[in-house]
């Protein structure tokens, strides 16, 4: 049995719960008791927004990087935040706090719903959203005289309303952006990796998402007072071409990603490599890379690289026994590197992945002492690779630390002092520099 | 590039062109009679948008065009500027498209007059010019959204008949094929911009954001587009990755370097002869490149003393290679063609069609340009009638060998 929600593991989570906790209680203290004529009195408009909050929510993006967001349930709740006059319906003037509560009845039902399906709720990004949601509330609906506020000048027909609309979208942007920043100050604890490489890349892999979001909650407040309830529907629909834009763009680099895995099977069909070797490699660099704050884009070449790193082994006519390249003589590990990286070239696109392959061989102690520029990919690869040759895959505790301890011994020398740094780290918690926590959570 | 075939020559073009300018001036005068134009702040920030729309480039994924920001403005521009004037519009438009000045004028003309009797079909549905003095949602719905529906039905199949007649007169592509082409590829698309354009109607006028209003709606529009170039791109990196895939095989037999390639144009070319569905004539291709790609199972030592050309049947490498692509979903249509290409089909049914097809062309290119180990190669007359002396390749696979074979002289220059 799950618990309901998945406890966090860690402090920073824990306080992003507590502060959206604090959200919705301060919003149940300051204006619960209106609750009932709040219902009673918005009934339809509340429905409708709490429903496409949840349903926004259950119908998530995942990223190329295995990031999750949801762009129509942001933008839902940004809506929310904004909504005044409705044509045909009584005008939304709510409380912020209550703001808070309609968004967050809307990420209840939707956590519901995934838990029901034996889902991951994931609390933490949850209350994020609700975080964000308190702020752009807060500055929209709270800022200022009671009529002074930027809700306010919406229902003023002196105010221009392309201001009021800048003026919106601006609060859109620090909203979304409290949430993104959150969300990836979560992830980096989750992952243990630099703090300002998760925000750079949530915010950077976002941006263009981000972009449609924050214009769609400041569209569906200025479309409400002439269409009225149709606005939340109608406002949705340039969102949703985008995304479903991004999607297929994310389904199709999985696809390139499976392509590249197949890539990688020519040796282990060929009898050249063992099954396996080149995926745990590539994940293995992967966590190393993240620790080490690689971005995305290099994160997707050194994905690449390291399945890819054993392809020159192809056209060998002599198999090295077992494929383990760390154990064959240096001049041949050279040979099938730079076999490898000729191969790959064929592809434009994948200059920098042949470069990786290429120098995935060359010891650090020529990076140090001549200077040989020898990319960060290829010294990640090169240990990843040594260890995974040394424990062949295995995880049992007395091959491991034989594995770490050659390793060691090479250190400097051999690699990259920062790299093994990292590798030991990614080798003693197997939670360090994953993205992918759907593995272990329940499905 | 596609095979062009024979249109009616220059003057019928030229004719055609001469017809679609007169029509789209007779509309924009009748258009000026039923509502003139009115110069204003509004009128010139349509043009604006709409020179800005043009200007921006569009992005193709296959053969379509997945997003045209200007038919979203032209749309718009029929509730919010007239019917007269979006003919004016599309004229100021139309020749920033196209190459050759026919072309320019063509646009031109075409943009006038599609965006011009999309303005009267809104008119004549009931919209109203004046958005701003409709109250209620209901009349918002009558008088603003389902005309701007049928205006954007009328400008699409308008725009669909004009463009296929112009290519039909000049390259002779049939015009109801052309037509289906072209309102299969902008159906729901089109839908959606209508949506759009109706979003950026109501900010504009009732709303009262002016020309801002079409910075908001077109946000999402630019995140669109950018996912579907980022799409175009991965599109092509797969493509690429695919020559990687054929560079490994080439790199354990380098005997066989450029035999992929030759394989899969000349597939292709022979699926096309034969009429097959522009995606089963994708998969022969596709098949015809990667039907090697299981001798990367062998040791190399047997892959470099390989004879192929014969009819040996039984080699169990073309199973390999379906069984390692087998689980791209994208290669699904052409894994029959790779596990099957060398041995004897028994049927000669139309499923069976691309599976021949890549045999033939595999075995052409095998006995023509890469030969057995240590013998010379066949000269084409020889090859051809080797090839027709096997019994399973029936006479229709050898004419369309024939007409692949005289599509690329180039490749014959070679041999």
């Amino acid at each position: 049995m799950t618990p309901f929600v998945r406890r966090p593991q860690a402090l920073g989570s824990w306080a992003v719960v507590l502060v959206g906790v604090l959200a919705v209680t301060t919003g149940l203290l300051g204006a619960g008791n209106l609750l009932p004529t709040l219902v009673r009195t918005h009934g339809h408009t509340l429905l409708l927004v709490v429903a496409i909050v949840a349903v926004g929510e259950l119908l998530r993006i995942r990223m190329p990087s295995g990031r999750e967001t949801a762009p129509l349930s942001s933008a839902a709740a940004l809506a929310v935040v904004f909504l005044g006059r409705i044509q045909g319906e009584p005008t939304f003037a709510l409380e912020s706090g209550l703001v808070v509560l309609v968004v967050a009845a809307g990420l209840a039902g939707a956590a519901v719903v995934r838990r029901l399906r034996h889902e991951r709720v994931g609390a933490p990004a949850l209350a994020a959203r609700v975080v964000g949601v308190w702020v752009a509330a807060g500055l929209a609906r709270g800022l200022g005289p009671s009529d002074g506020t930027l809700w306010a000048a919406q229902l003023d027909s002196t105010a221009s309303q392309a201001l009021v609309a800048l003026g919106m979208v601006a609060v859109a942007v620090v909203g979304l952006l409290t949430e993104l920043v959150l969300v990836a100050g979560i992830r980096a604890e989750q992952q243990r990796t630099p703090w300002l490489a998760a925000v750079r890349d949530e915010v950077g892999e976002a941006a263009p998402l981000t972009l449609a979001v924050v214009v769609t909650g400041p569209m569906v407040a200025l479309l409400a007072p002439v269409l009225g309830l149709l606005s939340l529907p109608v406002a949705l629909v340039p969102l949703a071409m985008a995304y479903s834009a991004v999607r297929q763009y994310a389904r199709n680099r999985e696809t390139n990603r499976q392509l590249i895995g197949t890539l990688s099977h020519l040796t282990e069909h060929g009898g050249y490599t063992p099954v396996h070797h080149a995926e745990r490699v590539a994940e293995l660099s992967l966590r190393v890379g993240r620790v080490l704050g690689l971005g995305d884009r290099q994160l997707r070449s050194l994905e690449y690289a390291a399945l890819l790193h054993d392809l020159g082994q192809i056209s060998l006519l002599d198999p090295i026994p077992d494929g383990a390249t760390v154990l064959a003589a240096p001049a041949d590990q050279r040979d099938i590197a730079e076999e490898g990286a000729r191969i790959i070239r064929r592809a434009e696109t994948l200059d920098d992945v042949a470069r990786f392959v290429e120098t995935q061989t060359t010891a650090y102690r020529l990076v140090r002492e001549l200077g040989e520029p020898v990319p960060l990919e290829s010294r990640i690869i090169k240990c990843a690779n040594a260890f995974d040759d040394l424990t062949s895959g295995s995880s049992d505790p007395v091959l491991v630390n034989a594995a770490m301890e050659r390793i060691h011994l090479g250190l400097g020398y051999e690699y990259d002092p920062d790299v093994v740094d990292a590798l030991t780290r990614v080798v003693e918690d197997a939670t360090v520099g994953r993205v992918d926590d759907r593995s272990s959570a329940a499905r | 590039m596609r095979n062009r075939r024979e249109g009616g020559g220059a003057s019928a073009t030229t004719f055609y062109l001469a017809v679609v300018v007169v029509a789209a001036v007779v509309l924009a005068a009748v258009a000026t009679r039923v509502r003139p134009i009115s110069a204003g702040p509004d009128l010139i920030a349509v043009l604006a948008l709409a020179l800005l729309a043009v200007a921006y480039p569009r992005v193709v994924v296959g053969d379509r065009v997945q997003l045209a920001i200007s038919s979203i403005v032209m749309l718009a521009a029929q509730a919010v500027v007239g019917p007269a004037a979006v003919a004016l519009v599309g004229a100021v438009v139309g020749p920033f498209q196209g190459s050759t000045w026919q072309g320019r004028v063509f646009n031109s003309a075409q943009f006038s007059f599609f965006g011009c009797l999309g303005g009267l079909a809104f008119l004549g549905a009931g919209g109203s010019l004046d958005p701003a003095d409709l109250s209620g949602v209901g009349a918002v719905v009558v008088h603003l959204a389902i005309p701007m529906i049928v205006a954007d039905v009328v400008q699409v199949l308008a725009n669909a008949v004009l463009l296929s007649g112009m290519l039909r007169v000049a390259m002779g592509i049939p015009v109801r094929l052309q037509i289906g082409l072209l309102l299969r590829s902008t159906g729901a698309a089109a839908l959606g911009y209508g949506v759009i354009a109706f979003i950026l109607v109501v900010l504009w006028i009732p709303a009262q954001l002016g020309p801002f209003a079409a910075l908001m709606v077109l946000a999402p529009l630019l995140v669109a587009h950018w996912a579907y170039s980022q799409h175009a791109e991965e599109v092509q990196g797969q493509q690429r990755v695919l020559e990687v895939l054929v560079a490994a095989v080439e790199a354990k037999a380098p005997h066989l370097v450029g035999h992929s390639a030759r394989v899969a144009e000349l597939s292709g070319h022979m699926a096309e002869r034969l009429g097959l569905t522009p995606q089963q004539v994708a998969d022969t291709r596709m098949a015809g490149m990667l039907h090697d790609v299981g001798q990367t199972s062998l040791p190399t030592r047997v892959v470099r003393e390989l004879d192929l050309t014969g009819s040996v049947i039984g080699a169990d490498y073309p199973a390999a290679g379906a069984d390692l692509l087998g689980d791209l979903t994208f290669l699904h249509g052409a894994l029959a063609p790779i596990r099957d290409h060398r041995t004897t089909p028994t049927t000669t049914s139309e499923d069976s069609l691309p599976t021949r097809i890549v045999a033939v062309a595999d075995s052409w290119d095998l006995l023509t340009q890469v030969g057995a180990p240590g013998q010379r190669l066949h000269a084409p007359a020889e090859a051809r009638e080797a090839l027709a002396a096997r019994p399973s390749i029936g006479d229709d696979l050898l004419r369309a060998l024939d007409h692949a074979l005289s599509r690329n002289p180039a490749d014959e220059a070679v041999s």
